[in-house]
């Protein structure tokens, strides 16, 4: 019916079917017949009589009469015939319900029913308002003023059109008798109420988006049709099969532990947003508000799931996880995700930098999966595609599943994010709050806004992230000038650079809970081994100083136990600037390497006790004995070589791979 | 319309206000027969169907076709030619989206009186749908048709095929229009955006206000609340109070009268 665009554009542009108007319209004709139909009454207005106008509770009665069917539901069909527009009430035409007393009704003519395959124009809603307009200046409500100029702004070209149309149907209106104009205004004004509610309600002709194909036209039976029908039917029988009690049983059991949180179904605290207009419920969930809700709470209590697709839940998880040590779980666990759903293009990097920084050997943050999953996944990091880390995501999640979810519900962390959670008070909005409510109704922020936070907090996150001190050893610490990460060679921007903070902890720089546990000495002694056989002459005297400033801070650390890791490693950052300095030789040292060798062999025995050298952390224990074998040879590979990535170059593959 | 008579202007430009003023006149007709078939159109399918309405709307239907024909040579004819000086051209442009417009509410409308015959058959009169209507739009019609009154058709009887052939009529003329309207777009590009119309956003009140259906309309509204009686009773008490006032002032003047004679 508009203007045909010559472009077929194969888009969604079709209304779905709406058989429902159909019957109706069948319903309505019986209704409406005299002798079978709904007794009807005249209307008395002051000066004339109108006929035809019928009673709500006539109207249930012969519904109920008519389908067999008990008051109630009789009433809901008459509302929805309403709601549709095939009868309007002639009081309080704004409430489109039947209501069963002897309010009055009529029926609409068939020019104004609901029909499926024309849409309802703007045009006519424009001309539409324009006659109120020259009939009486100002008669337009707020939302209709407001809607009126929206069209002056959209249809400016057919203005002039719009305006000379109006009058001219309010002239020929004139010629007719007084009733008719009063009966085609109220079916006029009836027919909009439906097609452009009034705010606060809803048209019962909603269908949400349009269609891609037309209902109207009959489906030609190609080939290509039935062949369609037959991988349908295929795909069919060939579908896994669940057996019905099981998967009843399975609805059931959502239905029943959801039904609670659901706001349609149940109450939602503190208002529902769709009837009040009343945002505070959205704006209290958001991802990242401080302290959740109750109702918030108890759902990441249901499954894993929840708790991990809330981000809110998230962060507590991770919380628990970084005290737990344990953060490069859910790291991981991240990072496949972003490159699942992540673009195509940043897919090769992404895959690479979760390989490097988790799956290599001797990689920081080395997630626990078993062989045979690191084998398939780095054979299918080769050609890397977007689901080649699915296996070893699958087992980390299990993993944590049934590891660490079970110890994090009987966490000091959830248990105090619990006491927190708050149980908002109910609204109790009267009309004219209700009105205000509805009038005050903004857009949420924008979608890109959003993004940005987001954005803007993954930076934060990754800038503050927890080193995960059980994994650093000088074998997994990466080697500083890898691609990979962000250079840091100055020290102010160590703990403020976005990515992972223990590349500035490069070997030099001693684990906290190796000076936390006060026990400098020996690593003192390693440090100036190491440094003694680098470039002697200046670490020696930093050396010296090193020792001095690492007490203190050591006993300053003491005291106060409960300090982050970021916290610990940010006071570490005097000294970090000398340990980036010394990174930065780490290359001219590397010719040295099987010169260091012993005594580093000697570094892997104070590994199991207490003090730890500076170079080596607490490797992870399960794979130390069978690695201690290994990591002379393997550390060669590593720190001669960066950390590659199994497809970078195959000929550089020899241990890593 | 008043023909611009310019001759002392151009040749050309005169003949172009000419052909612009007689686009105007036809479009301006065209969007009232279209505003008039919209209200027989509401008609149809109601208790007020009858075979004169469907007569009315035939000769209205027929008074629009022709007019759009002729609109379609008039405005092709013109925006197809190149040496059209802008401010014409502009005018021209404004008058094909009027008539565009037209266009698509004529379709609309002889569409749903085509959906609605096939619901609602003229034969079975009990179906007819009881919409509170009761007068005939044959003064609408003959507002649409320009004529002072129209001669009652009176054929009482449904001749046998007459929806089955006015089915095909009005289909054939509906695809007629759907073409036209092809044809329009294929052949004139007219830029909708940039268009830009005259008039106001607010139409001026038309004069005579229809202040009883305006009246009757407010009372119904008002019916929905009995609790704004008071508006009434208010009413009712003023008009009273001055009847008493002037019953009062009467008294007063009756007994000066009697006291002073």
């Amino acid at each position: 019916m508009t203007i045909r665009n010559a472009l077929r554009d194969h888009g969604q542009r079709y209304r779905p079917r709406m058989a429902c108007l159909k019957k109706a319209e069948k319903v309505l004709l019986e209704m409406q017949d005299p002798c079978t139909g709904v007794k009807s009454q005249p209307q008395r207005l002051v000066i004339t009589i109108i006929p035809h106008a019928i009673t709500g509770e006539d109207i249930i009665a012969w519904l109920a009469d008519r389908f067999q069917i008990d008051a109630q539901e009789a009433r809901s069909f008459g509302s929805m015939l309403v709601a549709l527009g095939y009868i309007y009430p002639l009081q309080d035409h704004k409430r489109l319900v039947i209501k069963p007393d002897a309010s009055l009704y009529r029926f609409q003519t068939p020019y104004f029913w609901p029909t499926q395959q024309w849409p309802v124009e703007d045009t006519d809603y424009a001309i539409y308002l324009a006659k109120r307009n020259i009939r009486k200046k100002g008669i337009l409500e707020l939302h209709e003023q407001e809607q009126y100029n929206h069209l002056h702004k959209w249809m400016n070209h057919k203005w002039d059109f719009v305006v000379m149309q109006a009058k001219e149907q309010y002239r020929a209106a004139k010629e007719r008798k007084k009733p008719d104009r009063v009966v085609f205004d109220c079916q006029e004004r009836a027919y909009w109420v439906v097609h452009r509610p009034p705010p606060g309600t809803v048209s019962a002709m909603d269908y949400g988006l349009d269609r891609r194909t037309d209902p109207n036209t009959d489906e030609t039976q190609t080939p290509d049709y039935y062949e369609r029908i037959m991988i349908f039917t295929q795909q069919s029988i060939m579908r896994p099969r669940v057996k019905s009690s099981v998967s009843i049983g399975a609805l059931v059991k959502y239905s029943a532990t959801y039904s609670g949180h659901d706001p349609f179904l149940s109450k939602c605290l503190p208002s529902s947003p769709w009837l009040t207009d009343d945002t505070t419920y959205w704006t209290m969930n958001m991802s990242n508000v401080e302290i959740p809700t109750k109702m918030r709470v108890e759902r990441w209590t249901f499954s894993f799931k929840e708790l991990l697709s809330d981000p809110r839940g998230r962060d507590d998880f991770r919380l628990f996880l970084k005290k737990e040590f344990s953060g490069e779980n859910l790291a991981f666990w991240e990072g496949c995700e972003d490159l699942k759903w992540g673009t195509a293009v940043t897919m090769r990097e992404k895959a690479e930098q979760i390989y490097k920084t988790f799956l290599a050997r001797g990689a920081p943050r080395w997630i626990n999966i078993d062989g045979k999953t690191m084998e398939i996944t780095v054979k299918g990091l080769k050609h890397p595609h977007r689901y080649v880390l699915d296996a070893a995501q699958t087992h980390i999640y299990m993993l944590m599943k049934k590891d660490s979810y079970g110890r994090y519900l009987k966490s000091p962390v959830f248990k105090e994010t619990l006491k927190k959670a708050i149980c908002p008070e109910e609204h109790k909005f009267n009309e004219v709050q209700l009105e205000q409510n509805a009038r005050n109704r903004r857009p949420s922020l924008s979608p890109i806004i959003i993004r940005q936070q987001e954005q803007e907090q993954r930076a934060k996150m990754a800038a503050n992230a927890p080193v995960d001190i059980t994994q650093l050893c000088r074998f997994t610490t990466p080697v500083p000038h890898l691609a990979v990460y962000t250079g840091i060679p100055d020290p102010p921007s160590v703990t403020a650079s976005p990515s992972l903070p223990f590349l500035a902890h490069t070997p030099v720089c001693p684990s906290p809970i190796s000076v936390a546990l006060d026990s400098t000495s020996a690593s003192e002694r390693r440090m100036e081994a190491s440094d003694g056989e680098g470039n002697a002459e200046v670490r020696a005297p930093e050396g010296g100083n090193l020792s001095k400033s690492r007490m203190a801070l050591s006993l300053r650390r003491l005291l106060k136990r409960g300090c982050s890791p970021s916290a610990m490693f940010a006071s570490l950052s005097p000294k970090c600037h000398t340990a980036a300095t010394t990174s930065s030789r780490i290359q001219p040292i590397t010719p040295d390497e099987p010169s260091q060798a012993p005594p580093r062999r000697i570094g892997n025995f104070f590994q199991i006790k207490v003090d730890i050298p500076p170079e080596c952390r607490i490797y992870p224990i399960e794979s130390e004995d069978e690695d201690e074998e290994n990591r002379p040879a393997s550390r060669d590979a590593v720190v001669t070589e960066e950390i590659i990535c199994p497809w970078e170059s195959l000929t550089r593959q020899n241990g890593t791979g | 319309m008043p023909l611009v008579n310019n001759k002392v202007g151009d040749d050309c430009t005169a003949s172009g206000d000419k052909a612009l003023a007689d686009g105007k006149a036809l479009v301006d007709s065209l969007i009232k027969v279209v505003a008039c078939y919209r209200h027989l159109a509401s008609c149809v399918g109601g208790c007020t169907d009858s075979l004169q309405l469907r007569d009315e709307l035939r000769q209205t239907r027929e008074k629009a076709q022709k007019l759009a024909g002729d609109i379609c040579h008039h405005l092709t004819s013109h925006l197809r030619d190149k040496s059209l000086p802008d401010g014409q051209r502009k005018e021209m442009e404004l008058l094909w989206v009027a008539f565009s417009s037209c266009l698509e509410l004529l379709h609309v409308d002889m569409c749903k009186v085509l959906n609605i015959s096939g619901i609602v058959s003229l034969a079975d009169s009990a179906s007819l749908v009881h919409t509170g209507l009761e007068g005939g739009c044959s003064d609408v019609a003959a507002r649409a048709l320009s004529l002072p009154n129209l001669n009652q058709a009176q054929t009482d009887s449904l001749p046998a095929g007459l929806e089955s052939q006015e089915c095909n009529t009005m289909e054939l003329e509906i695809s007629q229009i759907d073409r036209m309207i092809d044809d329009m777009e294929m052949k004139v590009n007219v830029l909708r955006w940039l268009v830009e119309p005259h008039g106001p956003q607010y139409a001026d009140p038309l004069s005579s206000t229809d202040s009883a259906s305006m009246a009757l309309l407010s009372i119904d509204e008002e019916q929905q609340a009995p609790t704004s009686q008071p508006l009434c009773q208010r009413s009712h008490i003023f008009v009273l109070l001055l009847l008493l006032g002037v019953f009062f002032v009467a008294a007063t003047l009756s007994l000066c009268i009697f006291f002073f004679s």
